[in-house]
């Protein structure tokens, strides 16, 4: 984390005025917002408050109407033709750009008919066409790396829930991505394995991975955030380093959202 | 076609008698599975085993076979009954056994907690069935219910091989006849599709209220 | 009435002269659905609404209409029009378009059953959605399918029967004849439905066996 140098990080992801409607409701409104290389952005809001959208319109899972996203410089999702009509990319094209940018689900979404290591390695070996031994050996780095090193043969059913987000964690890594898109990943689990996750994305902000983090955990992203995003309602309502979002809220919304978890279960 | 149209009253009657069996089959099915549901649920362990093991071997044989069976036994059993009444019967215990796994598989489709819920406020296991489960699994019930009506008007097709007047048969009549294969048989198959189409809208407007209760 | 188990012990011997004839039948005919089933599926999966609207309407007047009506549709009238075929391949063709159809509804909700989340965390990873479908959804998919096409198949062996009424010397039809020729009814359909006993029986097994094999391996 530079603090002083006069080298600022080039715009890894750039979000530009993306607006998206389902149906007759705006879910997203003209959401802008970027994360420079190395950056881990923490967005939080409310539920419903249209940040899942936001990162599921990056990687091109979800369609939006309006407005671009660009990675490392060039357009992702849609381009615009010479005659400003949107297209969406061809699959191929949005193909290879999802093997750049990894991402974890809430519900960690593994293979169940497949073995971890296999799991893992199934992405280098299928798309970056390394070989099977070369892909594994990268697959046991990486789970060593999470802390599950012992488990290599397991199937998912048979690890815990913060097993297999940890497991999910290394098969993104597994494609060396540009930059992880993470959702709500601690969410789905029981509290007491919600540290071991964490654990591991600190570690990765650390090592200096481009992230972008929709979460509710407050702690983390008030200690390893590099910047946050707080939306509300479809739009981005305050964005900043960790300090003045926390510390000196200066929108209502966000007031009123901070206090809610303040007061918890005091009376 | 114009030579088909003085058979059609012929066919009619057919029809009435297709609906007949459909009806009572269902009926009797009901009946059949209802009781071997609540066998195989609530009585003691050799009854069940002995309703499952007559279950499996209902389903492990064709319906032609049964009602061969009856066709020829019939006369040798000292029973006097109409041959329509024999092929209902038949059905109508076939399609029980299918029925039954539809009953047994809704109640036990009724989430455990709604026992649960009952017996915690004092309700015994009679009751509970009446005012918690009963609905519940009835709804759950309504759609494969219906799927297996629609194989009971299908099945009733069978009994024109043992001579009994429903619209196959008298389709097949009607063909030898006038020799009109495609008009005849697909007159029949239509009667078929409006009965077991009507059935699977019904079915469908059922699941619909299914759902209702999540 | 007495049962004489000797004759029912002869009953089998004569029936399973149409055993071979039931097994020619039903082989194929779950082999064909089971394939027939495939473009059926992917009709209804594509996008195309003509396509979809097509093979639906195909689907539910075979499902609404009984096996046998189609199979008296076909084999009376394959010979009105002056190409005659017989009632095996009559009976053939029937079952497996009634059963392509059940075939066809059973892949669908074996394919709905993977969730989108699986097939999201493939495209994810920056596969193409064809490959996506390949490696991660059809292989869970196929597991799912197991069960309802055992019981498809147990159908498709009963349903073998109906062929004894367009001329197929086949399990039914031998015990048929038999029955017209002597008085131990009881004893021949005894035998008969135990011939379908164990056929169904080994199937299923079989089928379970596949289901076994199948979660093994990886």
């Amino acid at each position: 984390m530079s603090t002083e140098t006069s080298f600022i990080p080039p715009v890894e992801i750039e979000v530009c005025s993306v607006s998206k409607w389902f149906g007759a409701n705006q879910v997203l409104k003209q959401v802008s917002t970027t994360v420079r290389r190395g950056e881990a952005v923490v967005v939080i809001g409310p539920s419903g408050s249209g940040k899942t959208t936001l990162l599921r319109c990056i990687n091109a899972l979800e369609e939006y109407q309006e407005g671009e996203i660009s990675l490392a410089g060039n357009a992702i999702g849609y381009t615009i033709e010479a005659n400003g009509r949107r297209r969406r990319q061809p699959e191929r094209e949005i193909a290879a750009m999802r093997a750049q940018v990894g991402m974890v689900f809430q519900n960690f979404n593994l293979f169940p008919h497949m073995s971890v290591l296999r799991n893992v390695s199934l992405g280098p070996i299928r798309i970056r066409h390394k070989d099977r031994e070369a892909a594994e050996d990268i697959g046991r780095q990486l789970l060593d790396r999470v802390g599950l090193g012992q488990k290599v043969d397991a199937l998912p059913g048979q690890l815990s829930g913060g097993q297999q987000q940890r497991v999910a964690i290394a098969r993104a890594l597994a494609m060396e991505p540009k930059a992880m898109l993470f959702d709500e990943v601690t969410s789905a689990l029981d509290p007491e394995l919600v540290g071991e996750v964490l654990d591991v994305m600190r570690q990765l902000v650390q090592d200096g991975m481009t992230m972008m983090i929709v979460t509710h955990e407050m702690a983390f992203a008030r200690a390893f955030a590099e910047r946050v995003v707080f939306m509300a309602d479809g739009e981005v309502v305050e964005q900043g380093s960790p300090e003045e979002i926390f510390e000196a809220p200066k929108a209502a919304r966000l007031q009123a959202f901070l206090k809610r978890f303040q007061q918890g279960y005091r009376l | 076609m114009d030579s088909l149209i003085p058979s059609l009253p012929y066919l009619g009657r057919g029809v009435l008698m297709t609906l007949y069996l459909s009806a009572a089959s269902t009926a009797l099915a009901t009946f059949v599975g209802l009781v071997l549901a609540m066998i195989q649920l609530f009585a003691w362990r050799p009854v069940r085993w002995a309703a499952e093991i007559l279950l499996y071997l209902l389903r492990g044989v064709p319906l032609l076979v049964l009602l061969f069976a009856m066709y020829y036994a019939l006369p040798y059993s000292g029973f006097r009954i109409e041959p329509s009444t024999g092929g209902i019967m038949v059905i109508g215990v076939y399609f029980g056994a299918f029925m039954a796994e539809v009953f047994r598989a809704a109640a036990l489709a009724v989430p455990r907690g709604q026992w649960e819920a009952g017996r915690a406020i004092g309700m015994r296991t009679p009751r509970i069935i009446v005012d918690v489960v009963l609905m519940q699994a009835l709804r759950i019930a309504a759609p494969p219910y219906i799927n297996t009506s629609i194989m009971v008007v299908k099945g009733t097709s069978l009994v024109a091989i043992i001579g009994l007047a429903d619209v196959t048969f008298i389709g097949r009549q009607i063909v030898e006849r006038t020799l009109a294969p495609f008009e005849v048989f697909g007159a029949v198959a239509l009667v078929y599709l409006l009965i077991c189409y009507g059935l699977s809208t019904l079915g469908r407007y059922a699941e619909t209220k299914a759902n209702y209760v999540h | 009435m007495s049962f004489d188990i000797g004759f029912a012990l002869r009953s089998v011997s004569i029936l399973s002269e149409g055993l071979t004839m039931t097994l020619a039948l039903a082989v194929p005919a779950i082999l064909f659905s089971a394939v027939w089933g495939v473009p059926l599926v992917v009709a209804i999966r594509s996008r195309r609404s003509g396509l979809v609207a097509l093979t639906r309407t195909y689907i539910e007047i075979v499902r609404n209409t009984p096996v046998l009506v189609q199979m008296f549709f076909i084999y009376f009238g394959s010979g009105f029009m002056g190409y005659p075929i017989s009632g095996f391949v009559a009976g053939l063709f029937a079952l497996v378009l009634q059963n392509g159809a059940y075939v066809a509804e059973i892949y669908r909700a074996g394919i709905q059953s993977v969730t989108s989340r699986q097939t999201e965390a493939g495209l994810v990873l920056g596969f193409m959605p064809g490959e996506v479908f390949r490696i991660v959804v059809m292989p869970q998919a196929l597991r799912a399918v197991i069960p309802p096409l055992s019981n498809q198949g147990v159908l498709i062996i009963k349903d073998t029967s109906l062929v004894a009424t367009i001329s197929v010397a086949e399990l039914t039809f031998q015990a048929r004849l038999l029955a017209d020729r002597t008085a131990a009814v009881f004893e021949i359909f005894f035998a008969l439905a135990l011939f379908y006993i164990v056929l169904t029986t080994i199937f299923s097994l079989l089928m379970r066996l596949l289901e076994v094999r199948l979660r093994v391996s990886n």
